[in-house]
């Protein structure tokens, strides 16, 4: 299992709150604390830290960052995944998937995955 | 809705109402007024193939998803797939030029006859004009102008709609495509879930960048006094501007509503 810092240490986990901040205002962490508990069961789920599936998500082609079709295809899975094993209500499912992708979303790895509301089976 | 109202509510509209079925009636209506646009040698490219989203199996509205469209293809009730039919110049050979001439829209007090549509404008003008590398481009242009109908209509129904692109391979192996036919947009169309004025009208260039007169450089001048009489008929109305509350709570509602991720 890989070891996790504390997640704010993480130049990913910054600039998703940087983005939640700029975007929506408020002040994040204090907000909706629960966010990084979501971020940290995901790390925890794939084994990685937040720097790291940010990583696999991006390639490098001829010196330029470009969102890796396969990495964003496999987190999209993975993101489902996660969210169907979450404990709750389908909207509370909802959230954990939600949190994840809007973790990415912030990183510049854009994910679609459908109203996640109101469907019985997340869709991806 | 007077029209330049119509103009002025038209947004790109993302959020649609998922289960709100749209009528047939008023997908007609918008196909009607695509059909009546203003089309160059009556020659009528657009063409385009309706996908009521709930009547597509589930693995083709998968494979009709692109990266960023995916959550609108699912959203909105009904895809519109436009597209330009390149063979149709040389199918009519000017006969519908000929038809033209037939009701006097074009007449010879403009120097138009069938025999100058037989010997001249078809031989000498269309038919190299389809050999040329430009022919898409023009093709495409007035395709533009039929579907730009079709979505001022949509809102005139009280439906929103957004032009997206969408991966033309997959369209054409499900929707039996012809060949000659080259893929334009995708016109999502539903109720919107978003409120009508969403957010305000979107940011735009200057005006004096985009138009001009005499002469490229020299800004057409705009007159307020015009731009005042625009706002009164609600045709320019009040813009979006960046981190408007009213916004970011009703983004937040929605998300909330759909589960969608902020």
């Amino acid at each position: 299992m890989t070891d996790l810092q504390p997640l704010v240490s993480y130049a990913t986990v910054q600039a998703w709150l940087e983005g939640l901040r700029q975007h929506w205002g408020g002040e994040p962490e204090r907000d909706d604390p629960e966010r990084f508990e979501i971020l940290e069961a995901f790390c925890r789920f794939v084994d990685k830290n937040p720097d790291a599936i940010v990583e696999e998500c991006v390639r490098v082609r001829d010196g330029e960052r470009t969102v890796s079709t396969k990495g964003r295809r496999r987190y999209a899975d993975l993101i489902a995944q996660f969210q169907s094993q979450a404990a709750g209500s389908r909207l509370r499912r909802a959230k954990w998937g939600n949190t994840v992708r809007s973790f990415l979303i912030h990183n510049g790895i854009l994910l679609q995955a459908g109203p996640q509301a109101g469907v019985e089976e997340p869709r991806t | 809705m007077e029209f330049k109202e119509v103009i002025g509510r038209r947004r790109s509209i993302r959020f649609f109402e998922p289960d709100k079925p749209v009528e047939r009636e008023k997908i007609q209506t918008m196909l009607e007024a695509a059909r009546l646009a203003s089309c160059a040698v009556n020659a009528h490219w657009a063409k385009a193939i309706v996908i009521e989203r709930d009547k597509l199996p589930e693995d083709k509205l998968e494979r009709m998803k692109t990266p960023v469209t995916a959550l609108n293809i699912e959203l909105a009730p009904v895809h519109i797939y436009w597209y330009a039919d390149l063979s149709v110049v040389n199918r009519v050979e000017g006969s519908r030029l000929k038809e033209l001439v037939d009701v006097g829209a074009l007449a010879p007090t403009h120097g138009w006859s069938h025999k100058f549509v037989d010997e001249f404008v078809y031989p000498q003008i269309l038919k190299p004009m389809t050999e040329s590398p430009g022919y898409a481009v023009g093709a495409a242009a007035d395709c533009g102008i039929a579907m730009c109908q079709a979505l001022l209509t949509a809102f005139d129904e009280g439906l929103g709609a957004c032009f997206s692109a969408f991966n033309p391979a997959v369209a054409k192996e499900l929707f039996h495509v012809p060949d000659e036919w080259i893929p334009l947009y995708v016109l999502l169309v539903g109720y919107p879930a978003e409120s009508w004025e969403a957010g305000g009208q979107r940011p735009r260039p200057p005006f004096e960048e985009q138009y001009f007169e005499g002469e490229y450089g020299a800004p057409f001048k705009r007159d307020e006094a015009v731009v005042e009489k625009l706002k009164q008929a609600k045709m320019i109305q009040r813009p979006a501007t960046p981190n408007n509350p009213k916004r970011i709570e009703e983004i937040k509602r929605l998300a909330e509503r759909l589960g969608l991720p902020l």
